[in-house]
């Protein structure tokens, strides 16, 4: 079982993502203040603030699924707490490298650094290796986090265990737990996207020490570049369910959710499309070879069924017409998955090429985005927090609609604002928008002050949360 | 078309909310007699079936429509040739010189003319968006250093229309923009 050790850690993850957390949506709001005409920031202040805003946003998210997976495994296999504590220390040092490039160094290129803008230098020298650096760092610790997890199950598990692929016969003799399926599935993904990005870097820094003999292809780049982001931003929810897996039924009060031949091929299935799906942001470059365009729409619309018939079916199958113990942690996650799919079908949509060819790079991306990631995997992991830190400090619950009610709401119109924004085709990442569209600022006005609500809501699960992990940190063996 | 696409979201939107309340309120008022679904196993292959039957029949209707395909098998009567450069367009009726990137002041289209757009960049990645004059998105490609996208394209009504970069170049790129008009 968990030790204390491993209590505490997962304690200091908690608090750190809270914290960032809070950090980024502050600049989030920033920028819709700014685009709102509110407050007037120099482009270059925008761009660095979207960029640390993403960024942070992908990473912090990123390290709460791992946390809480890790802790869980401890149920199953005895994890290694030295690969915890590594990427603990490589993920302070990363962000805290990224913050200097980006609000000393006023880097400023995206969280995606598309080929070659990172090399167009239009802030400090030095930002630009200190950016690349800062994602070598932190890419390097969640490299070696996640292969120790794979490794620890693989240890228990024989591979085609660890698929689940005894499922595939009848009665199969031994069960592998739906947890272990989805973690060492979602693990694959993040292990590749992972060593996509090392390559990238790779490459970015050979062209950088080469000074000019050696020039990357950018077609190629934009590929890696969007393998990387598009899977990590992808697997990151699916750490998410994995948690939903092991918890919903043990928090609902419910029969635990069991293997069968079923969800071993559909999460099987979904590794394929994937790693396959990240195609569908390249539609609008027309040289990409036309079969990859059309597998990313194949693939894109695919990933969605395991995910719909298995994950969604089972939470509905679980939760219609029986009786459930809800609380704060199960609301949650049921909520979050509803805000999945939501964004899912916004995905779906914008996945389609015909209607990528205006949709893309306008608000309609950030806004299927933000719905799976603030009204989705975010609530998966505050769930998730609540319910660790709840088993040592059971405090009462109180006003949980009040609360969910702010989130909801504020999250609701912060979204949909970004929805008609996509539909009145105002472009994506523009610090001000052009006097012809003037829908925009007043979209980016409406949007911060809901946004604003949807921080409320943030603060006091930080409060509440961060609390109780403060007293775990302080508590020693004997009290626990 | 931006119009039916929101509409559409916002359908299933609704959809989904009726679904998660209309079950999460099954459960509050559910017993410790209830038994939950009747036959989750053939509820879930339905389900399944009728999505995938949805999904294939969006595929093969949008597949077809995808922009690669624009009046392959016709020849443009018009070549404009598009260069983007951190944070300005350059518009041509030829080749542009990488070292010498010159184009025309003023490019003039006819309607209903089939023009193709051969859009590169001497940088990094731009977006090359055409909005009309209502500010809509009409169509778009990407620019994108060492190669050229093709895009095909008949306007149907003359009038003004400008061009976004719509991929991020870097701190001018909410300014990077430029025109043509249709006859
Ligand atoms: C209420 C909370 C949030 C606010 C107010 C907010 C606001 C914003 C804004 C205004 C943008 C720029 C949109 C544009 O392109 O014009 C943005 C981009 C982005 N946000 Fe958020 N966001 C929030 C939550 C999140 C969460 C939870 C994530 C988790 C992954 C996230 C990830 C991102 C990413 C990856 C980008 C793209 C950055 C880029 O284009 O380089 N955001 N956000
Ligand atoms: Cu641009």
């Amino acid at each position: 079982m968990e030790t204390l050790k491993l209590r505490k850690i997962t304690s200091v993850w908690i608090i750190i993502v809270l914290t960032l957390f809070v950090v980024a949506i502050v600049l989030g709001i920033l920028m819709r203040l700014n685009q709102g005409e509110i407050i007037q920031q120099s482009p270059i202040t925008f761009y660095g603030n979207m960029t640390t805003h993403g960024l942070t946003m992908i990473g912090i998210w990123f390290v709460a699924g791992m946390a809480a997976v890790n802790y869980l495994l401890e149920r199953y296999v005895k994890t290694s707490y030295a690969a915890n504590l590594f990427a603990l220390v490589l993920t302070v040092i990363g962000v805290l490298m990224l913050w200097c490039s980006t609000f000393i160094g006023e880097f400023h290129a995206g969280w995606t650094f598309l080929y070659p803008l990172p090399f167009k230098i239009m802030w400090a020298e030095w930002a630009t290796p200190l950016f690349l650096s800062s994602l070598g760092v932190l890419g390097l610790g969640w490299l070696v986090w996640s292969i120790s997890l794979m490794a620890q199950i693989l240890k228990k598990y024989s591979i085609s265990q660890a698929f689940a692929w005894q499922h595939f016969h009848k009665n199969p003799k031994v069960e592998t737990p739906p947890f272990i399926l989805i973690t060492m599935i979602t693990l694959i993904g993040v292990i590749a996207c992972l060593i996509a990005a090392v390559i990238l870097l790779i490459l970015f820094f050979i062209e950088y020490f080469s000074t000019g003999s050696f020039v990357n292809d950018a077609l190629l780049m934009k590929n890696l570049t969007y393998f990387f982001g598009h899977t990590i931003a992808n697997e990151m929810l699916y750490l998410g369910l994995a948690v939903i897996y092991e918890l919903f039924a043990e928090v609902s009060g419910r029969p635990k959710w069991h293997t069968t031949w079923y969800v071993a091929l559909a999460w099987n299935l979904s590794l394929i499309f994937i790693l396959t799906a990240f195609f569908h942001h390249l539609y609008m470059d027309f040289v990409q070879p036309e079969g990859l365009q059309i597998i990313g729409q194949i693939a894109s619309y695919l990933a969605s069924l395991p995910a719909a018939g298995v994950t969604v079916f089972s939470i509905l199958v679980a939760v219609y017409r029986n009786k459930i113990n809800w609380s704060l942690t199960n609301l949650l996650f049921f909520i979050g998955v509803a805000g999945w799919v939501i964004g899912g079908l916004g995905a779906v949509i914008d996945a389609t090429i015909s209607n990528n060819f205006i949709l893309h790079n306008t608000l309609w991306v950030p806004a299927h985005f933000h719905t799976y990631n603030a009204m989705g995997n975010v609530l998966f992991s505050l769930a998730f927090f609540h319910w660790f830190s709840n088993q040592y400090y059971h405090h009462k619950e109180r006003q949980n609609t009040l609360k969910l009610s702010i989130l909801l709401i504020g999250g609701a119109g912060f979204l949909l604002a970004f929805y008609i924004g996509g539909a009145e085709s105002i472009p994506r990442r523009y610090s001000t928008y052009p006097s012809d569209l003037p829908m925009g600022a007043t979209l980016a006005s409406i949007a911060a002050l809901f946004a604003s609500l949807y921080l409320i809501a943030i603060l006091i699960f930080f409060f509440n949360i961060s609390k109780k992990c403060l007293k775990i940190l302080s508590s020693s063996p004997q009290s626990s | 078309m931006q119009q039916s696409i929101l509409m559409l979201f916002l359908g299933l939107l609704a959809i989904s909310t009726i679904v998660f309340t209309y079950v999460y309120q099954s459960s509050q008022k559910a017993t410790d007699l209830d038994r939950g679904m009747a036959n989750p196993l053939k509820s879930r292959f339905w389900f399944l079936l009728i999505l995938f039957v949805i999904l294939g029949i969006f595929a093969s209707v949008t597949i077809p429509k995808s922009p690669y395909y624009f009046y392959a098998d016709e020849t443009p009567s018009r070549v404009v040739h598009v260069a983007a450069k951190q944070f300005a367009f350059v518009l041509s009726n030829n080749a542009i010189d990488p070292k010498n990137p010159v184009g025309e002041n003023a490019i003039e289209l006819l309607e209903n003319e089939l023009v193709e757009f051969r859009v590169t960049s001497f940088d990094v990645n731009h977006g090359f968006a055409i909005y009309n004059k209502a500010g809509q998105l009409i169509a778009q490609t990407q620019a994108m250093p060492g190669y050229v996208n093709k895009l095909r394209w008949k306007f149907s009504e003359p009038g003004a229309y400008s061009i976004l970069c719509l991929e991020y170049c870097g701190m001018a790129h909410q300014i990077m923009r430029s025109s043509f008009t249709v006859k």
